[in-house]
């Protein structure tokens, strides 16, 4: 990246983007057409503004791209932010958007004798193994971790494991597989993320940006 | 995996530097320290491995997780390879130095390891050069190391850097000022380091407030302190910002051109500082150049006062300019040798061929020479 280089915004696919859409629109940005068809092969979206480029990429991966000043400003939520920990991102406003929590779940029938002060050892199928160990650490339980990629709630009936850590937001899916929220780990909500070397070096542009964002969630929320 | 292949392999964050990039390593650690040396900073080279409880002194306290030990056959006690080099070079200056005339000015170069690469550095091996003035709190001093690791890095290349300045006791200041808890004063600092503003949930009121205001202030110098006054600070922490209105006014006078930001949340890794802190940027990497700052050493008669910067040579060497091979000129079997010393002495490099060749240009060309020594002169090939 040079000095001069536009800016490149790294923006979450799936759930999150529908909701970051409205916000963008509000701070007056204004994505090429492609940007909006799913079916596009494009990864790099011009925008209205020559000094901004968008960039759509898996939520995990928006951070890791932040983190290593591919790109300067991103979206994400702070479960991401948790599980990775870069020392290389700031998270200077919370967006006020993709609510949920992060929680740990487990079989209703479980639920009914278990009894989490006599753990020392627990097994969990999670996307999240730092965030989840940290956590079970934090009270003096191993947590083993079992990575994968989606459907968690698949996992204790298959005899995977017998706990999940996994995003709740209503808790419909939990409740379609035998699964009962029993801890909340973090509440979480989407932030706008900047690469710490581009916040101290590019400080002007960087800060009208995250201020243009900023007015637009507190106009929202009035 | 063949075994030469198994041979190549490298433990994870070491690296073999080939040429030109070793050359270049070696010519831009030289430059500093030619740098450092005229403004007096006389050069020391302290051991690569001494006994752990030394490097683990004072500033050196937060490197226990990150170094290596190995125990002494000899002393049986532990020892452990330096994971960086200015406790070192506090430990000769408040021992082996300690009668010398203050303030002590000291410079060095050398390589240290770690047990974890970063997650944004993957080294585990790198080159520093630094510099530590020593005994003297005077104000001046923060300017004339900041000021001499400019000019050494743009004496080396370094063409487009910025400079962030902090001062990591403003925030413990002004929380206590805010009348929070140890608890909630390192929320607090933690929050504003990472610009974590959802972090500050837990305050309300003018602590919010204030929290919020410094969490935004960063950036710009001069927009900075205008934020930093605005916010009317309680005694402690207004003095510290006047401090660090007086240093960019001294800088801007010395060096019109540098760019200076101002981070008044900073922290991390500025745990033992003690005054401004400040930290060198490489605009076109995003990568850190160095850092430094004031602190204290404990000598035996009580602390003193210093001040110091580092550079990390690995970051520094990815902002310069890829480096370029040096002309050299294929000398033939039987040249005479007066010749090709002439060749030497006007700045070429000879590569010598040492058995006759059929086609002198085309084994100039194998052995990477862009010229050849033909008829009594050089020509290209």
């Amino acid at each position: 990246m040079s000095a001069t280089d536009p800016i490149v915004m790294a923006l979450p696919k799936g759930r999150i983007l529908k909701e970051v859409r409205p916000l963008l629109q509000a701070a007056g940005i204004v994505p090429e057409p492609d940007f909006d068809d799913e079916n596009s092969r494009k990864l790099r979206f011009a925008t209205n503004d020559p000094g901004l480029e968008i960039i759509r990429v898996r939520s995990f991966d928006v951070a890791t791209f932040v983190a290593f000043g591919g790109a300067q400003l991103g979206v994400c939520g702070n479960d991401v932010l948790m599980e990775f920990d870069y020392d290389g991102i700031y998270a200077p406003l919370d967006l006020d958007i993709g609510h949920c929590r992060l929680s740990v779940a487990e079989p209703v029938e479980l639920s009914e004798t278990d009894d989490p002060r006599t753990w020392s050892h627990v097994r969990v199928a999670t996307k999240y193994p730092n965030i989840t160990r940290a956590h079970f650490a934090a009270r003096g339980v191993q947590a083993e971790c079992i990575k994968l990629n989606g459907a968690m709630e698949l996992a204790p009936a298959l005899g995977l494991c017998r706990r999940i850590v996994d995003l709740v937001s209503t808790g419909v899916t939990l409740k379609a597989n035998g699964l009962v929220e029993i801890e909340r780990i973090a509440e979480i909500s989407s932030r706008l993320i900047v690469n710490r070397a581009a916040f101290k070096t590019r400080p002007g542009e960087i800060a009208a940006r995250i201020e243009r964002f900023r007015e637009v969630v507190n106009a929202k929320a009035a | 995996m063949n075994d030469a292949a198994t041979r190549a392999l490298l433990p994870e964050g070491l690296h073999d530097t080939l040429a030109p990039r070793a050359e270049l390593e070696s010519r831009t650690v030289a430059g500093l320290l030619a740098c450092f040396a005229s403004q007096g900073y006389e050069q020391i080279a302290p051991p690569l491995v001494e006994f752990e409880d030394s490097l683990l002194a004072g500033v050196g306290a937060a490197e226990g997780r990150r170094m290596f030990r190995l125990m002494d056959p000899a002393s049986h006690r532990m020892m452990g390879v330096r994971t960086d080099m200015t406790t070192q070079v506090a430990r000769i200056a408040t021992t082996r130095l300690s009668a010398a005339p203050r303030p002590l000015r000291l410079c060095y170069a050398g390589q240290v390891l770690r047990v974890e690469s970063g997650k944004l550095r993957s080294e585990r091996e790198f080159g520093q050069a630094g510099i530590e003035l020593i005994g003297t709190a005077s104000t001046g001093a923060e300017a004339e190391v900041l000021l001499l690791a400019a000019e050494a890095l743009h004496a080396v290349g370094a063409a487009d850097f910025t400079v962030d300045l902090t001062v990591p006791t403003l925030v413990p200041v002004v929380a206590a000022a805010l009348g929070l808890d140890a608890a909630d004063a390192t929320i607090a600092r933690e929050a504003l380091d990472e610009k974590d503003m959802a972090g500050l949930a837990p305050f309300t009121g003018r602590a919010r407030e204030v929290l919020e205001a410094l969490l935004v202030a960063g950036g710009e110098a001069d927009k900075a302190l205008d934020a930093l006054v605005r916010l009317d600070l309680p005694g402690e922490a207004a003095a510290l910002v006047e401090e660090l209105r007086a240093m960019v006014g001294t800088l801007r006078d010395a060096a019109p051109d540098l760019t200076l930001t101002i981070d008044p949340g900073e922290y991390r890794n500025f745990e033992y500082h003690t005054g401004i802190c400040f930290t060198a940027f490489d605009r076109n990497t995003s990568r850190e150049l160095g850092r430094g700052g004031r602190y204290q050493v404990q000598g035996a008669t009580g602390a003193e006062p210093a001040v110091g910067f580092t550079v990390y040579v690995d970051s520094l060497l990815r902002a310069l300019p890829e480096p370029r091979r040096a002309k050299s000129v294929f000398v033939p079997a039987g040249t005479p040798r007066d010749a090709a010393r002439q060749l030497r002495a006007d700045g070429w490099r000879t590569i010598a061929g040492l058995d006759p060749a059929g086609d002198a240009a085309a084994e100039a060309r194998r052995m990477g020479c862009g010229h050849v020594y033909r008829n009594g002169g050089v020509e290209g090939v």
